[in-house]
């Protein structure tokens, strides 16, 4: 299963893919052999099992929501190109400073990789984090020791600090501002994409 | 106060054992005095003594043992003052020790300094480190980044070795300095044995800068690697010396010679680890001896190996690496726990002893100085490695997906040690004239690099760092988003997979279960599916802590359930704040760390194995969950969720109703073996078992019901694949 230009020919609309990504073709080349290595029953689609197959998910504690984050809304199969976009937002940020105003913002830009985090919580999507939406997110987060009482307090807390317009939940442009300080990029990057 | 007194101790020990030598040699002399061999305990042969002393009896074990003894105690000296390894890495601080204890042999009268002989360190105190480097070595990052570290040992080692030595050379004609008796030949085979990075002395200071798993594993497996070259080049060099004429036939012969000790080294590894494996297979009834093969095996290949001149560490790893899978499986619990620590202990013990001779053995009186021989060897090790690394990367770089940045490099190239195998290779050199020279300059360079370059390679590693400079401490909202992010970067970099060659590592996924397993590991034993290992192992913990624990998981709410009035915008207190921050520091769960960092003194502890049972409890529990919903709740799911600790609950309910499972969503088919061990084995079992697990064996299992009733709800799962 190498890497060239018949791998390449395989997938759809090849072109405007690498265009939109800014992945190399070689990259989308080692791109579409994992997706098929995912792809058990060789569907050229992966459902929510393929993922659930990765062992190491079953440990994320966010495991369950970081693959629903690659579904959009009820679908249920997903291809190579969406696939690949979804992953796309991990790229590391090149520091190119020579950028248009005007031109569309890169997919692996700081604000699209928060979008990825927010989505983590936001799971009606209404674009806003509720108290609800974050005490569920905490407790899949914290182990056991935790009472209910703590948790509720810490939920709390998370909000009020980031809340700037008072309506008791954190929107996007809330939860950027609250992150501001972190690096981001960096965090959200993965060296090898 | 406390250090000052295990200084004191170790300077009493070490005089003390001045002592007794001397007395020894006194003793044996007054002995020979006497031509009869006198019983001793007889006085002038008419008398019987009531009280003897007699050394020379148990002299050379004694010796030894106070050695051992002297390391053990430095080690513990240091690490009783806390601040101090911080700062200076372990090994400088050995070698100081060695020098001090050098200092008071070297001012006793009659005292022959001892010193690392090459035989003692390379039959006894280099193998165990290296046996414990390739038995945790973390295999699947090895075998991703094999071709860098290929390109750095071999092509890297042979570019500063000729660089090294030719430039020497260079050197040892300028005039005034009065080194031109330095032949070409000696010139190169000063280059090769300098050339080369040491894994000891590598280890010993990358365990204490914490740079990333990948870097690590580059200087690492490069320090391993670089052996082949080495002894190649070190020995046809050496026979060069020797030889009148050195025709092109003899070149090509060298190079043949690299490959053959190459590949015959790691063929005797690959064979010894086998007859490991298989002996491990028979050895149910005699549990006891089991780390006892282990470690002959891999003792037996290393000693094969030097026999025939191939590289003796490049068996002895491929060996620990070919048996560990299996011998894993086969050996009981506590014999996987007895040779962890055992390797540990024998590495560590070796390690410290290494340095210490080294420090001993310096203070010396045939030391042969010359300022430019040895100021130019330094600049040239380091030069020379610069050039090469930075060189041999933007190679290497062009076919890599994870290119290594500048700040990778930096920390290669000065993280070029050289150590003892350099000490001692020089020390095996015939006598010639200027064989003090080159021993001077080793061990100058030996020094240097152990002390200059590690203890700053830590804070340069913090200054190549991105510093974060914060000002106030996170706010909460900032920790949680910050642990969701790493969550969110370790979930999608395992999604994306790591990319190594997936063609060959699926071929030997394959064939390992296929052919080798079957045949290596026993038969009870054979791990169709690690999962039903690591709940054998849960329930095994669950019986243990049921009496002790609170309940383990909460059932978790249904959503929509907590609705909260509105809170009130008061800032908390601070205390309520820092209240706030220790149950998160204390109880959010940690990310999954990839390899297990390298230890010298503790098996490491698995600390995630505890969340990670507890996440997965959770999602069980969803599960069992999801159960209830498809079959519309009956009272068996309720016991499910209120007894959710014993595990054998939820699996009866699995096992009576089959073919519900088929809707649910299928457990994650395999967990990394790691969690399976106690100590940290290596995650890297992880995804090579993905492929593999979703496996007919599932359906032998079933024959078999007694221990494995209670699994029957994942093997539900297996054979639903």
């Amino acid at each position: 299963m190498g890497c060239n230009a018949s791998t390449l020919a395989k997938i759809h609309n090849v072109d405007e893919l690498i265009l939109e990504t800014g992945f190399s073709s070689s990259h989308i080349c080692h791109l579409y052999n994992r997706f098929h290595s995912l792809d058990k029953d060789d569907k050229g689609l992966l459902n929510r099992d393929d993922f659930q197959n990765i062992s190491e998910l079953a440990v994320n504690p966010l495991g369950d929501r970081i693959i629903n984050n690659f579904f959009p809304d009820r679908v249920d199969l997903i291809d190579f190109n969406s696939f690949a976009r979804t992953l796309a937002r991990f790229r590391p940020v090149e520091n190119s400073p020579k950028k248009e105003p005007d031109s569309p913002e890169p997919i692996n830009s700081r604000a699209n990789k928060l979008k990825f985090a927010f989505q983590l919580y936001d799971q009606d999507k209404d674009g806003k984090i509720s108290n609800n939406e974050l005490l569920q997110v905490l407790r899949l987060m914290l182990g056991v020791q935790v009472t209910e009482e703590q948790l509720d307090n810490i939920t709390d807390r998370t909000i009020q600090e980031a809340d700037l317009d008072g309506d008791n939940a954190i929107s996007f442009e809330e939860f950027k501002k609250s992150l501001e300080k972190v690096d981001v990029e960096t965090v959200l990057s993965i060296r090898f994409l | 106060m406390v250090r000052l007194l295990a200084l004191a101790l170790v300077g009493f020990l070490s005089s003390r054992e001045l002592a007794v030598s001397s007395a020894g040699d006194a003793s044996f002399k007054t002995s020979e005095a006497h031509s009869n061999a006198l019983d001793p305990r007889l006085h002038n042969g008419s008398e019987l003594k009531v009280f003897t002393f007699d050394y020379t009896h148990v002299q050379a074990p004694f010796e030894i043992a106070l050695w051992i003894m002297l390391a053990s105690l430095a080690k513990l000296g240091f690490h009783l003052y806390r601040r101090l390894p911080a700062v200076v890495p372990e090994s400088c601080l050995l070698i100081m020790v060695g020098l001090l204890v050098g200092g008071v042999i070297y001012g006793a009268p009659h005292q022959t300094s001892p010193f690392l002989s090459t035989d003692v360190f390379f039959l006894y105190l280099l193998p165990p480190i290296v046996l414990d480097a390739g038995y945790f070595l973390p295999i699947r990052l090895f075998f991703e980044n094999l071709g860098t570290i290929l390109c750095y040992a071999v092509l890297g080692t042979f570019w500063n070795v000729f660089g090294i030595g030719l430039s020497l050379y260079g050197i040892c004609q300028v005039g005034p300095f009065g080194l031109g008796d330095v032949s070409l030949l000696q010139a190169l085979l000063f280059g090769s044995l300098i050339a080369a990075v040491d894994p000891v002395a590598v280890l010993s200071v990358f365990e204490e800068i914490h740079v990333n798993e990948q870097l690590h594993i580059l200087v690492f497996g490069e320090s391993l690697l670089n052996d082949a070259v080495t002894v190649v080049l070190y020995k046809l060099f050496e026979a060069f010396c020797q030889m009148p004429t050195i025709s092109a036939v003899d070149v090509v012969a060298g190079i043949g010679q690299f490959f053959m000790v190459a590949v015959g080294g790691v063929a005797v590894g690959i064979v010894y680890g086998f007859i490991a494996a298989l002996t491990t297979r028979f050895t149910e009834k005699i549990q006891v001896i089991e780390p006892l093969s282990v470690f002959l095996y891999s003792y037996l290949s290393y000693l094969t190996s030097e026999m025939f001149h191939f590289s003796g560490i490049m068996a002895i790893i491929t060996c620990a690496v070919t048996m560990k899978q299996y011998v894993e499986s086969n050996v009981s619990q506590k014999s996987r726990t007895t040779i962890k620590y055992f390797m540990k202990m024998w590495s560590s013990v070796s390690e410290t002893l290494i340095f210490i001779f080294l420090g001993v053995s310096t203070v010396r009186d045939s030391h042969d100085w010359s300022w430019p021989y040895i100021s130019f060897t330094l600049f040239f090790c380091l030069l020379w490695r610069a050039l090469g690394v930075i060189f041999l990367t933007s190679i290497v770089n062009k076919f890599r997906m994870n290119t290594i940045t500048f700040k990778d490099q930096f920390i290669i190239a000065y993280g070029g040690l050289r150590g003892a195998i350099s000490f001692s290779l020089v020390f095996l050199l015939d006598d010639f004239p200027r064989k003090k020279l080159f021993i001077t300059a080793t061990i100058v360079v030996i020094l240097f690099t152990v002390f200059v370059q590690g203890m700053t390679i830590k804070p340069l590693v913090e200054l190549l760092e991105v510093k974060k400079t914060r000002k106030a401490p996170p706010t909460v909202s900032e920790e949680i988003h910050c642990r969701l992010l790493d969550h969110i970067l370790a979930g999608v970099e395992d999604i994306s997979g790591h990319w190594g060659q997936h063609y060959w590592k699926d071929k030997f996924q394959y064939f390992n279960k296929k052919y080798l397993k079957t045949f290596l590991i026993r038969g009870d034993k054979q791990p169709n599916s690690s999962i039903v290992l690591f709940y054998q192992k849960l329930e095994k913990k669950h019986a243990f802590e049921f009496n002790e624990s609170e309940e383990l998981i909460r059932p978790p709410h249904p959503p929509g359930d907590c609705q909260k009035p509105a809170p009130s915008v008061s800032p908390l207190l601070p205390d309520e704040l820092d209240s706030i921050r220790t149950i998160l520091t204390r109880n959010l769960f940690h990310i999954r760390r990839k390899t297990p960092a390298y230890n010298r003194h503790t098996l490491q502890r698995d600390g995630n194995a505890e969340e990670m049972k507890e996440i997965l409890l959770r999602r069980r529990q969803s599960l069992g969950g999801n159960l209830t919903r498809k079959r519309g709740g009956t009272s068996e799911s309720d016991k499910e969720l209120s007894k959710e600790k014993r595990l054998t609950r939820s699996h009866t309910v699995g096992s009576e109703h089959k073919p519900a499972v088929e809707v649910a969503k299928p457990l994650p088919s395999d967990i990394p073996a790691s969690m399976c061990a106690t100590g940290a084995g290596g995650m890297e079992n992880g995804p090579g078992l993905n492929e593999s697990t979703q496996s007919p064996g599932g359906s032998t299992r079933n024959r078999r019901d007694k221990p494995q009733k209670t699994l029957s709800f994942s093997f539900q799962n297996e054979t639903q694949e």
